[in-house]
């Protein structure tokens, strides 16, 4: 509207402070006042289309995003237009709070609207509840829709009573909107045959809006001054009937039911996580009130039933997409994260529940072995495992996960571990997962999909129980103590301690293994297992120390060792599974007692590789060989495990995997040689360099630096030799664009080996500088970059990943070796500045900070230089023959220019400024004429007089504001940032329009 | 470890064979894979069961390497597959005749003359502009079960 902002933004203020509560109360007037005709008439009324209406513009005032009366005032958002993300509405579950503070409490809370709504909504419904069709009527879904909206109403309107007068609201309301949910049996029944079931789902709603504004006790109480029993109750009743029609029509299509299933699930799940939350804050751990905990048990019980059944119904279903276990276990997780929580709530009752249900399956397994066609129990085995894992453990999402809370708090008086009911579970379903190491057993009961959810579970539950370091952290718990953490110790040591090393552990853990041999060795060609065997499962177990102690001296890991080294059997499995078990092997080595043993590990398990890789470059016959399918085929299986190897470099096996990297150095040249236009061996051959050189870096001495430095370099040369120049053809596109993607990821893995070498001046881990052997890091990178930078185009740099890494390294490189600038001869000098000017206007946040940090840089290196009187950047900053002159190949005053244009014109992340400012400091006090003349342009482009003196002011206070003085330290770049941010919040209101 | 048992010497022509078995499972992405007796490169490998709790088998898409058409396949995981045996070889462009072909000098000083131009307009040109602006080409000749054809050139400086 060719408006300043600050304009717009005082619009919304006037309009959210002003006028607001008045449209409000217009509103409201205008529907109470057709509130008596309404219900004297007919619907076709137009009194009706008035409340309709009125009641519509309500809803669209409560959904408004308020924000000045919450803190007062609220500063604007200057830097970019600020987008409203209005799709909160669509998902249906999504519940928006309504926090318009203290202002509307006579609006809203006193006047008794809701009475009046409430009451409005019920005799209409008592009037006109003989006609079907009148629930889904305008009048009665916006009525609702105002009920649902002023269930969610809370924040400062309410006095600070401790939400007292917000339950007397709540009760209010609950009493009108419980007919639409009780008795629930004869509601679903009316749906079922036929009545719409909108009202229900909105009853469901209004539950959801309640448990998010209320904490689970409150929640229980609201509805015990009007029935004889709690909220909770009402909820699990009413889940427990969603349910039953949900098992009772078993029908893909989304029906009303599974929309109520949502919306109710997702009201356990805010209260019970409101449960949660408590227990860290207050350290007392509010559980559910009793009778919440037996409706929970109750409903959870419900909920398992019907996920057998549903898993047996679904038995044979053969649609091959939706039953894959990684497609349902990301589409059930969440539900099955809702189902847990449901679960722990009353503990002490599901795991009893749960172990007898799988201790049932099981033992018909056994029964009708040969006789029944197991299908259908091994469904309800699979998705009992699946709800079981996550009942008992969380995801530890990197970390060690603790014993589920609610599983330590409740299990108090179990002091004899082989009846305590989370060991009993445990160990039921390991000892079923024992029995696919027996062939018959296997083959009869096992398929590759059972053993998904058995490998699953395992990987979830191990972290948390097996060898749990807990018990030796026991001194922490007095801590815990007198914080008041009365929590029953006995309890979790239980279960740990059966678990532990020195117990059940072991022999649990040699389970494990023997078990994932088999998923290698009785599966071929199972992918996703052996993938989760391998990524979840083993990778699992070595990140704990104490476990890679016992698994090394396990027999059957040395078992799976020794194959991995020697037999063809794993050379069948994945390439990529295989360089995932390598590391997982060398990575257990570090559970052996000293370096020298561990060396040697890895040495036995490696060694055939890198004998096979030298052998085999060294063949006179190398080139006719090598396109052979089965030779391409070994060399890639043997890369990608010594890539494995690489990354699990720790200072305990670093010397035999350097020794290991560098017996193949040689190799690697041939084989890049020969497999040049073989892109799917060429990336693993650069790959396994980047790992290598980036795991050993750190630690080599300089002889070794110079040596493998002196391979990088050959590397690059003979990979860009190979490729500069080079156009593929193609009849296909979409070879074509494999062709491109290929090249995209041999360039970002080679500029991570310049990054991986850039490490070695910042952690240096010998005993002698690396400048001892006349290797100079940067030159090196420098160097790298040189040759790389030619085989990136512009069309490869929309890849964002290589993008990314691009511009890190870049500014990495101009920001650690400024100097080295200077000395660039002019091609390779105005590719950098062509690199950062198209840096800086890129999208990517993230990218442009990289530029602005390595200009800031670059400037504050020549102003420190120049200022003690030497070169700086010389000809690169200023022309010593025309300084007035062209601007053009002066560094930092193009920059200066751009980036004034960008920060008073463009948009851009707010978070952008710090680093704008910094990058922008130093080059005003290298281009100070220059920064006058384009001030003053742009204050005498400004028509108004009035912007013309804010903007002049602005100019001036920029520079001069906060003692700012002409010295590059910290205190001046803090003032600047400040400085600029002030300025750019005063100009930019009424430089941009919009 | 170079995986003899998989050598198969008894496919007829002596020496080297068109294709080799691999186990489904273990081609990936990028890979070669033989579909309808045509050498394909693999773009695409997704995994499916048969019924629920059946084994895995691989859906492959593949596209001809040398006419770029897609072909797809479903194989069980654990089953093999042939792989073709995909040679390229590079040689330095002497001549493009008139009648289509082209003449190109082998690693041995001799000139191979019996590889046809492709037959496109667009990869024709980019030959025939190259050649024509009088730079020095090599060009990459790849060849599969008994095809061959040029699939990519490099520029290696001026004539």
């Amino acid at each position: 509207m060719g408006l300043p902002r600050e304009f717009h933004e005082q619009c919304r203020r006037s309009l959210e402070l002003d006028y607001l509560k008045v449209f409000y109360c217009w509103a409201r007037g205008a529907a109470l006042s057709v509130t008596s005709k309404i219900l004297d008439s007919d619907l076709a009324a137009p009194e009706v289309k008035v409340c309709t209406a009125a009641m519509r513009l309500m809803l669209q005032i409560l959904t408004w995003e308020f924000q000045y009366n919450r803190k007062g005032t609220k500063s604007i958002n200057h830097f970019s237009a600020g987008v409203r993300h209005d799709n909160a509405l669509t998902n249906r579950t999504d519940c928006i709070l309504v926090q318009p503070g203290l202002a509307w409490h006579d609006v809203l809370i006193s006047s008794g609207d809701t009475v009046w709504l409430s009451n409005l909504y019920a005799a209409l419904r008592q009037k006109f509840s003989p006609q079907s069709s009148w629930i889904d009527s305008p009048i009665a879904v916006s009525a609702r829709k105002l009920l649902v909206q002023f269930c969610s109403v809370t924040g400062t309107i309410f006095p600070s009573d401790s939400g007292q007068s917000q339950e007397q609201y709540l009760v209010r309301l609950l009493s009108g909107i419980i007919l639409w949910v009780e008795p629930s049996d004869a509601i679903s029944k009316e749906i079922e045959s036929g009545k719409s079931g909108s009202e229900m789902l909105d009853g469901c709603r209004a539950l959801l809006a309640m448990a998010t504004v209320t904490t689970p006790a409150a929640f229980d109480r609201l509805l015990k001054s009007i029935r004889p029993y709690g909220t909770l109750t009402l909820l699990s009743t009413l889940m427990g009937e969603v349910i039953k029609v949900l098992i009772s029509q078993n029908s893909e299509e989304e029906t009303w039911s599974w929309e109520a299933r949502d919306i109710l699930l997702d009201t356990w799940t805010a209260l019970l996580m409101h449960s949660l939350q408590p227990l860290h804050i207050t350290g007392g751990g509010i559980s559910l009130p009793p009778e919440g905990a037996v409706a929970a048990a109750n409903l959870f019980a419900l909920i398992v039933d019907s996920e057998l059944k549903a898993a047996s119904a679904s038995a044979y279903n053969d649609d091959s997409d939706s039953d894959y276990i990684h497609a349902s276990i990301s589409a059930m997780d969440e539900r099955l994260s809702s189902y847990a929580l449901i679960a722990r709530a009353a503990i002490d009752v599901t795991v009893p529940l749960l172990t007898r249900l799988f201790t049932e399956r099981v033992s018909r397994l056994h029964q009708g072995r040969g006789i029944v066609d197991p299908t259908e129990t091994l469904e309800e085995l699979y998705s009992l495992l699946l709800i079981t894992g996550h009942v008992l453990a969380d995801e530890g999402e990197g970390e060690t996960p603790l014993v589920p809370d609610a599983i330590q708090r409740n299990f108090g008086d179990f002091l004899e571990a082989d009846k305590h009911p989370v060991v009993l579970l445990s160990g039921s379903i390991i000892k079923f997962a024992e029995h696919s190491l027996d062939p018959d057993l296997r083959a009869s009961f096992f398929s590759p999909r059972l053993m998904e959810a058995v490998i699953w579970f395992l990987s979830r539950w191990s972290p948390t129980y097996l060898m749990s370091l807990e018990e030796t952290h026991d001194r922490n718990d007095d801590s815990l103590l007198s914080r008041g953490h009365q929590l029953p110790q006995n309890s979790r040591k239980t279960v740990a301690n059966y678990f532990s090393e020195y117990s059940y552990g072991k022999f649990v853990l040699g389970t494990i293994v023997r078990v994932s041999i088999i998923t290698f060795t009785s599966y071929p060609g199972e992918n996703y297992l052996q993938g989760m065997t391998c990524y979840q499962l083993l990778h699992a177990l070595v990140r704990q120390k104490n476990i890679c102690v016992h698994l090394v001296a396990l027999e059957s890991w040395r078992e799976l060792a020794n194959a991995f080294a020697h037999e063809k059997m794993l050379f069948m499995l994945n390439a990529s599974h295989q360089r995932s078990l390598a590391q997982t092997l060398v990575l257990s080595a570090s559970g052996l007692g000293n370096s020298e043993a561990a060396n040697q590990y890895v040495k036995d398990l490696m060694g055939h590789m890198t004998k096979y890789l030298v052998e085999l470059s060294s063949r006179n016959d190398i080139r006719s060989i090598s396109q052979q399918p089965d030779i391409i085929l070994s060399i890639t299986c043997s890369l990608e495990r010594l890539r494995g190897a690489a990354r699990a470099s720790e200072p305990r096996m670093q010397k035999s995997i350097y020794e290991m990297g560098l017996s193949v150095l040689n190799a690697i040249l041939v084989l890049l040689e020969v497999y040049k236009h073989e892109s799917s061996v060429v990336y693993v051959l650069l790959k396994f360099v980047v790992a290598w050189v980036d795991a050993q870096i750190t630690y080599l001495e300089a002889k070794e630096t110079a040596a493998v430095v002196d391979f990088c370099m050959r590397l690059l040369q003979l990979y860009s030799s190979h490729n500069i120049g080079k156009i593929s053809l193609s009849l296909s596109n979409s070879l074509l664009s494999d062709a491109k993607t290929e090249k995209y990821k041999d360039l970002r893995a080679l500029l991570q080996l310049l990054s991986a070498l850039c490490l070695k001046d910042l952690v240096d881990l010998s005993s002698d500088p690396v400048e001892s052997e006349g290797t100079n890091i940067s030159q090196v990178v420098f160097f790298g970059l040189h040759i790389v930078t030619p085989l990136i185009s512009l069309e490869l740099l929309k890849y964002p990943k290589l993008c990314h890494d691009y511009f890190s390294l870049l500014s990495h490189m101009l920001e650690v070796y400024p100097e080295m600038v200077g000395q660039l001869n002019n091609d390779a000098f105005s590719h950098v500045v062509e690199t950062l000017s198209f840096g800086l206007h890129h999208q990517d946040s993230e990218v442009v900070n990289m530029c602005l940090k390595a200009l800031r840089a670059l400037a504050s290196y020549h102003c420190k230089e120049t200022a003690a009187g030497k070169v700086g950047l010389g000809s690169r900053a200023s022309d010593p023959r025309n300084p007035s002159g062209g601007t053009e190949n002066r560094i930092f005053s193009r920059f200066l220019q751009s980036l004034l244009q960008l920060l008073l014109f463009g948009d851009y992340s707010p978070d952008l400024v710090g680093a704008a400012a910094d990058a922008l400091f130093p080059m005003i006090l290298c281009e100070q004429s220059l920064y006058q003349k384009l001030g003053n342009e742009l204050i005498e482009r400004q028509a108004n007089p009035e912007f013309r003196l804010r903007l002049t002011n602005a100019f001036q206070a920029l520079t001069s504001l906060n003692q700012l003085t002409c010295t590059l330290d910290r205190m001046n770049y803090q003032r600047f940032r400040k400085n600029l941010s002030n300025f750019l919040i005063e100009v930019r209101g009424f430089l941009r329009t919009k | 470890m170079s995986d003899e048992e998989h050598h198969f010497e008894s496919k007829g022509d002596a020496g080297a064979s068109k294709t080799y078995p691999q186990q489904a499972g273990a081609i990936r992405k990028n890979g070669y894979i033989v579909i309808k007796n045509r050498p394909c490169k693999v773009v695409e490998v997704s995994t499916s069961k048969t019924g629920k709790h059946g084994h895995a088998k691989c859906h492959f898409v593949g596209i001809d390497i040398f006419n770029g058409k897609k072909l797809e396949d479903i194989v069980p995981s654990s089953h093999n597959c042939d792989v073709p045996h995909v040679t390229r070889t590079d040689y330095q462009l002497i001549d493009i005749s008139e009648d289509g072909f082209v003449s190109l000098l082998t690693e041995n000083g001799n000139t191979k003359d019996d590889l046809r131009l492709p037959t496109d307009d667009n990869l024709l040109s980019q030959i025939k502009d190259g050649f024509g602006d009088g730079k020095d080409l090599v060009v990459t000749v790849m060849s599969s079960m008994g095809e061959e054809q040029i699939c990519a050139l490099k520029d290696i400086g001026p004539k």
